[in-house]
């Protein structure tokens, strides 16, 4: 290969994963935290009980709903699962005042009654700000999001390129050399894990693709919405009540025929249309944590006779398969928990990766410059950013949960508020570096999230009933352990944070001279 | 008169950018109605592929010599699936 | 555990077949060239095994993806001791798939 092309990739790596580095962290590290989405929610939910789902709970959530929610249209339920140990449902309401004319509620998993916890988001806010942000409409968002994924892919696949001693540097990692350290903290992040960078790009961009690439699908479907639903999503027609009174079918058989089709799969969700009318239809969802494929198989039952309608997903043509599958890998909710912590560190090893380009870029502009004898406002721009959004957000990640825990339960706008500190704590970490020095503010804002998250799990002995003595003692696997990775991130902020502050003390400038070439200068060699 | 070089990066950067999504869209648009494949298949296959061609797009911009080479190389696959699409849909419509 | 400890196993073996690891671990440059051969023979094999324990628990679709998040643990693992404490890392390469073979008799 000519040298000239990886000199071009160099530069090209450089560039492009740059400009966007700081929206990339954000996403990776809060995508990250969405694989724990329901744990996350129950963590934040203290006062839910972690009860078993009882065997028939499916006939008992139906009777719930036509006692909280009589004259609606629609009903979804969301069955309870391992995981998310409560049944999530919603129903439309024209008078409902948010949410698009839905209201919610949790219900419980044995008896139906309705349960009350304070107002949150908990995580949905990570999984939504991971491609929705926030403050923002949803569209430009995700656009947003998708042109970062885009330059991500083009830096990922340059980046290949330039490295090149891909084998030989395999296992290379020399700790406290400065520039050179970073370099291979950078490429051991990416070279290691990059089956995962590479799929987790790709699915993504794959996710928005009706988004960002609607072109074929506008000119072959000429703008028939309804026809691309149908043949694309699976999507039932809605169909309009036709004004006659009549019973529900009974739910238990219609679970059980399901049950039957999908070999021992069991449902993740009823949806109810028209319950209570003589048109209605109850469609069964499978549960998405059994399959890879995201292609929702589904069957619809007439409401009033429990006759099948119709089945989707039982055979998905190649592309569709594809397209679930991508979509399943990227959301990796089939993950059992071996597989998740491999997900989590995969997503962590992403988020070190972005992390560690931003800073070499900092650290070798800022040689160069020294060198010159002038620090430019690029690289002071660069520097600071790197600051904020780099140790800022898990400042603010622990903000949000802070919130979650002392903000009174009963409040107005609780949930909103939630978030509205969470970006209030972020803020104040883009302004804090403009008080100190580099190197201090890098070391005060990572041992502030040290302490922010270390600290989380006291403050749950100090105020809640569910803390490590309660819920280690209780065998409630999904609080303790949330509370015992709290801890484990609060220690591995805390690691980094003194590394940062020692190495302040060495003053590694010299041994950052003299250690190697720079990556593009290797690549010119 | 040489130009100074921030316009060759600024010229390659709309390339690759602007360019290069022009010819993923070209791609999955082809694909859509080009791919003797039910409707949903042949529309899904275009836009999943349509990210690699951008991607591949971009590094191309960035890897040729000058960046009039850039825009020849994607102004001439572009102009024949144009071409193509132009068939495809007069095609469908007779 | 055997589907990490395969393959964590084999790149021990791959990565101390190298010179400048061998050094980190054994102190010497100077591979036998025997030595060495022997060395990567044995890495590949085991990387070649490492996806069936993966496939056993997880069948062939989620069994891959398993097997490649295992690559890069076992990768990670070793790159991180290797950088502090060359000497465990080169030891765990014995040990886990010992420890797996007993748990998963």
């Amino acid at each position: 290969m000519k040298p000239g092309f990886r000199q071009s990739m160099a530069w090209l790596h450089t560039w492009s994963g740059l400009l966007v580095g700081w929206v990339l962290f954000a996403v990776f590290l809060t995508g990250t935290a969405a694989y724990l989405r329901p744990e996350i929610s129950l963590w934040m939910r203290p006062e839910l009980e972690v009860t078993r789902p009882g065997p028939d709970i499916a006939p008992r959530l139906m009777e719930a709903m036509a006692r909280i929610a009589p004259g609606s249209q629609s009903w979804t339920i969301g069955m309870p699962t391992a995981r998310d140990p409560v049944a999530r449902v919603f129903w439309r309401d024209p008078q409902a005042p948010n949410r698009r004319g839905f209201r919610d509620a949790a219900l419980h998993p044995v008896t139906g009654e309705v349960l009350t916890a304070r107002a949150t988001r908990g995580g949905e806010f990570f999984y939504r700000f991971h491609f929705d942000l926030h403050y923002m409409s949803p569209i430009v968002a995700r656009w947003i999001v998708s042109v970062c994924a885009m330059f991500m892919l083009v830096a990922i696949i340059s980046g290949i390129v330039t490295h090149r001693r891909i084998f030989a540097d395999f296992f290379t990692f020399r700790p406290g050399k400065g520039q050179r350290s970073w370099l291979d903290g950078h490429a051991v992040a990416a070279v290691l894990a990059l089956p995962y960078h590479l799929m987790i790009t790709y699915t993504g961009l794959v996710t928005l693709m009706f988004l960002t690439m609607p072109w074929g699908a506008q000119l072959a479907y000429k703008g028939d919405r309804a026809a691309m639903n149908a043949d694309i999503f699976g999507n039932a027609p809605v169909t309009r009540p036709a004004g006659r009174p009549a019973p529900l079918v009974e739910i238990g058989p219609l679970v059980e025929e399901a049950a039957r089709r999908w070999e021992g799969g069991s449902v993740g969700r009823i949806a109810v249309q028209n319950p209570g009318d003589a048109r209605a239809t109850i469609q069964l969802v499978r549960q998405d944590s059994e399959r890879i494929s995201f292609n929702p198989q589904s069957l619809l039952f007439d409401g009033t006779t429990g006759v099948l309608i119709s089945a989707t997903g039982e055979a998905a043509l190649p592309a569709a398969e594809t397209r679930g599958v991508m979509y399943g890998l990227h959301v990796g909710r089939f993950a059992g928990p071996l597989l998740r912590g491999l997900f989590l560190l995969s997503g962590l090893a992403g988020s070190v990766m972005v992390a560690t380009g931003c800073v070499l870029w900092a650290v070798r502009t800022r040689q160069q410059a020294e060198k010159r004898g002038r620090v430019g406002f690029g690289t002071r721009l660069v520097e600071h950013l790197n600051i904020a959004a780099i140790a800022g957000l898990p400042v603010a990640m622990a903000t949000f949960f802070w919130a979650n825990r002392l903000l009174p339960a009963q409040m107005e706008g609780r949930a909103e508020w939630e978030i509205h500190l969470f970006f209030a704590a972020w803020g104040l970490c883009l302004l804090h570096p403009l008080l100190r020095s580099g190197r201090r503010a890098w070391v005060e804002q990572l041992g502030l999230g040290a302490l922010l998250f270390a600290l989380l799990p006291l403050l749950n002995f100090a105020i809640t009933r569910r803390h490590l003595g309660v819920t280690l003692a209780e065998g409630d696997w999904i609080r303790a352990g949330f509370d015992l990775g709290l801890l484990a991130l609060g220690a591995a902020l805390g690691a980094v944070a003194l590394l940062v502050a020692q190495h302040g003390r060495t003053r590694p400038g010299t041994r950052c001279r003299a250690a190697a070439p720079l990556a593009t200068a290797e690549a010119a060699e | 008169m040489r130009l100074p070089p921030w316009t060759g990066v600024l010229s390659r950067s709309i390339a690759a950018i602007l360019g290069g999504y022009l010819l993923a869209s070209l791609v999955a648009a082809c694909c859509a109605l080009g791919l003797a494949l039910p409707r949903a298949e042949a529309v899904m296959t275009g836009a999943m592929l349509a990210f690699a061609i951008h991607a591949g797009a971009v590094v191309y911009v960035f890897a040729v010599r000058s960046a009039w080479r850039a825009w020849a190389g994607l102004a001439l696959p572009a102009a024949l699936l144009g071409g193509l699409l132009w068939l495809l849909q007069s095609g469908g419509a007779a | 555990m055997l589907g990490l400890a395969l393959p964590y196993a084999g790149f021990t073996a791959l990565c101390l077949a190298m010179e400048r690891h061998h050094e980190q671990v054994l102190g010497r440059r100077q591979i036998p060239p025997g030595l060495r051969l022997v060395l990567r023979l044995a890495g590949w094999l085991l990387l070649l095994t490492s996806p069936l324990p993966c496939l056993a628990l997880a069948g062939w679709g989620g069994g891959s993806v398993l097997w490649c998040g295992m690559l890069t643990a076992a990768a990670l693992l070793l790159t991180l001791l290797l950088a502090y404490v060359p000497r465990l890392a080169a030891g765990l390469a014995l040990v886990l798939p010992t420890l797996g073979l007993l748990l998963a008799s």
